[in-house]
């Protein structure tokens, strides 16, 4: 048994170098110097801390809207902003939730702009957010009316709603920006795709900062469409347990400001890297061996100019599927045998989709700040299948330097985020 | 610092013969040889014409596509397929098909096109309305900033219902470039795309037209430039403020 692991575990070793030729030299840090999260766990960084530390499920039965089967979701419950009249052909919940975490004193996302804006210009200021439906929830509502009246509604604005880049859009005009601007949407590693585009749009010079991160709000299509892949857990999901049953859908804002690293903000935390590769496998199945996820987290190693035994905690993207959680438990122990303290937190918050890679990369920098493990909420009895050190409940006192978050989405798009303190 | 980025190929799929004849470039309307029949089957119209481009680039870059990272740079992306499930969704008694629904993500083409050529090499799908090619771009020059090498870039927007958003869906258009860091076979070469201090598109009414209809047409004037082997400052998209790279060849 064991020696068919250490097998494997030098195989993906092998292949991710021969297939890392693509990639290239260590790329340069970029500072963190604000970011705020939203989510069905609250507003801001504190109130998920919170949930963090109590390994509290936030996760309860649907009520934004009705769907014919019963499911747990991650909701936001509490008020959101609304959109100022002038962007009011932006105004959808996907946008709300983006002001909302914007606007987020605590977080400070906002602030960190205006002096961003002084320092270096509007035109210097990207914004790169992800995400997988944007604002679907009001596109369904309106396809109600159009079905029913043979016209959509006279407040349908489709581009500025509904397509992708509506959000990140949104973002760039409420915060008087005029830079590059675009939405990076692949599923469920969009969120992490954002941070890797903000990192190279400050390294290559393109960018001095970058609004970074993910939003995605609950909709019909997701929850009935990962519903007909039977994905859906009756129940809230436990990630890497032996009888997990599939997903909770959430939704979530995590928004981050980079900036090019000075002696300003030295003391800032910092992106390291993201890793990124495919699994040219399977549009919704992971590669059986986890060999897209193994390669990742590699580049992401590598980019960093780290090793394994760098890396003091991994957020796992851990879904609570049978085969995601027991594909990415494969791949992370090809990478960090059983040496890393790992867990996931979809059990919390839910999953978030494009949102996600965005969310868990601020878990992986709150456990940096509060240098603390979070837990794995459901996990009652961890899979036989899976050989990595999957952490139950939190462990606080620990001494944390460097921490990974994963993201694996549809498409086999996989991302790994490495941030340090 | 980079300073240019260099074309190595430019390819067009699109299913209109008269706008394709404007191009002395490799181009043909959906070429289903490319695509297997199973995955023929499985894909939509945008997927398809888009493979049809990307294909059509690499061959004529003579580029390895199993090694290619690769940008997929579209306003809608899957909106037929997208159309399809919402028309679904008002019913609670519609069964959504699991095919569908995981076909209907933005990085659905990218997805495909990494499975088709057995390709590990990170993909992103991206989108910014009337300048997701200049953003493709962008996107494209940031990477290769971080290195050295090749991408394949490809830009397409397919035919959309038209309550939507009108003009926008009227014509379907695709195109896919290998861009590189290195000038060997190069055919042309681009600057850092930048916003210009103009702030309205000088092309022909035609092409804005077309453009209106398939934003990634915003992409002809490059097209435009490499055919005719014309240096100058090119536009890459049509709505102020304009982003532009000067183009040499």
């Amino acid at each position: 048994m064991y020696s068919s692991r250490t097998y494997e575990r030098e195989n993906l070793a092998c292949t991710s170098r021969k297939t890392m030729k693509n990639n290239h030299a260590a790329i340069s840090p970029v500072a963190i110097t604000a970011y705020s999260a939203l989510s069905a766990c609250g507003m801001g960084n504190k109130a998920l801390y919170q949930c963090l530390a109590a390994n509290q499920s936030e996760l309860k039965p649907l009520s934004l809207f009705k769907i014919p089967f019963p499911a747990y979701v991650g909701e936001i419950k509490q008020p959101l902003l609304d959109i100022r009249d002038q962007l009011a052909e932006y105004n959808c919940r996907n946008a709300r939730v983006a002001l909302t975490a914007l606007n987020d004193k605590q977080g400070g996302v906002r602030n960190a702009v205006e002096v961003a804006k002084e320092k270096y210009g509007v035109h210097r200021i990207g914004v790169i957010i992800g995400t997988s439906t944007s604002g679907l929830y009001e596109t369904e509502a309106a396809y109600a009316v159009l079905l029913d009246t043979g016209k959509m509604p006279d407040d349908f604005h489709f581009v500025t709603e509904h397509a992708y880049q509506a959000t990140a859009r949104f973002v760039q005009l409420e915060l008087g920006l005029t830079g590059i601007c675009y939405a990076i949407s692949t599923a469920c590693s969009s969120g992490a795709k954002a941070i890797a585009a903000g990192q190279r749009l400050i390294n290559g010079g393109l960018c001095d900062a970058v609004i970074v991160g993910g939003v995605d709000t609950l909709c019909r299509l997701t929850l009935r469409g990962f519903r007909s892949l039977e994905l859906v857990a009756n129940r809230p999901c436990t990630p890497m347990d032996r009888d997990r049953q599939g997903i909770s859908i959430g939704e979530a804002a995590g928004l981050l400001v980079l900036e090019k690293t000075h002696v300003g903000n030295s003391n800032a935390m910092k992106v390291l890297s993201v890793g990124e590769s495919s699994d040219a496998h399977h549009m919704s199945t992971p590669h059986p061996e986890g060999k897209g996820a193994a390669l990742a987290m590699n580049n992401a190693l590598q980019l960093a100019g780290l090793t394994a035994d760098n890396i003091d905690y991994l957020n796992l993207h851990a879904t609570g599927t049978k085969i995601n959680d027991s594909v990415e438990s494969r791949a992370v122990f090809s990478v960090f045998a059983d040496s890393l303290a790992c867990s996931g937190t979809k059990g919390i918050t839910g999953h978030t989709l494009g949102a996600a890679g965005a969310l868990e990369t601020i878990i992986a920098l709150i456990a940096l700040q509060q240098q603390f493990i979070p837990g794995t909420q459901g996990l009652r009895e961890l899979d036989d299948d899976c050989q990595c050190q999957v952490i139950q409940t939190p462990l606080h006192a620990q001494k944390l330097q460097i921490a990974m978050s994963n993201s694996f989405g549809f498409g086999g798009n996989n991302a790994s985020v490495v941030v340090s303190l | 610092m980079m300073k240019q980025l260099f074309i190595k190929s430019a390819a067009v799929c699109c299913p209109d013969r008269e706008l394709l004849s404007y191009f002395n470039l490799p181009s043909s309307d959906i070429d289903n040889s490319f695509i297997p029949a199973v995955m023929r089957r499985r894909t939509s119209m945008t997927t398809r014409m888009a493979i049809t481009a990307a294909k059509l680039a690499c061959l004529q870059a003579n580029t390895e596509a199993q090694n290619l990272a690769s940008v997929f740079a579209s306003l809608g992306g899957e909106i037929q397929v997208t159309d399809a499930l919402c028309r679904l969704l008002p019913d609670d008694n519609e069964l959504l098909s699991p095919t569908q629904f995981h076909n209907s993500v933005h990085n659905t083409t990218a997805g495909y096109w990494g499975i088709l050529n057995k390709c590990q090499a990170p993909t992103t799908a991206i989108a910014a309305a009337d300048d997701t090619f200049a953003m493709g771009l962008i996107e494209v020059w940031a990477q290769l900033q971080q290195g050295s090498g090749e991408r394949l870039l490809v830009c397409y927007d397919e035919l959309w219902p038209q309550y939507l958003a009108p003009p926008i869906g009227q014509a379907a258009f695709a195109c896919a470039f290998v861009l590189s860091t290195e000038a060997e076979q190069a055919i042309g070469a681009i600057t850092m795309p930048q916003v210009s201090q103009q702030n309205k598109q000088d092309m022909q009414a035609e092409w804005l037209k077309l453009t209106a209809a398939a934003p990634a047409a915003a992409v002809i004037p490059l097209l435009l430039a490499l055919q005719h082997r014309q240096p100058g400052l090119v536009p890459l998209n049509i709505k102020a403020p304009i982003w532009a790279s000067q183009f040499t060849v």
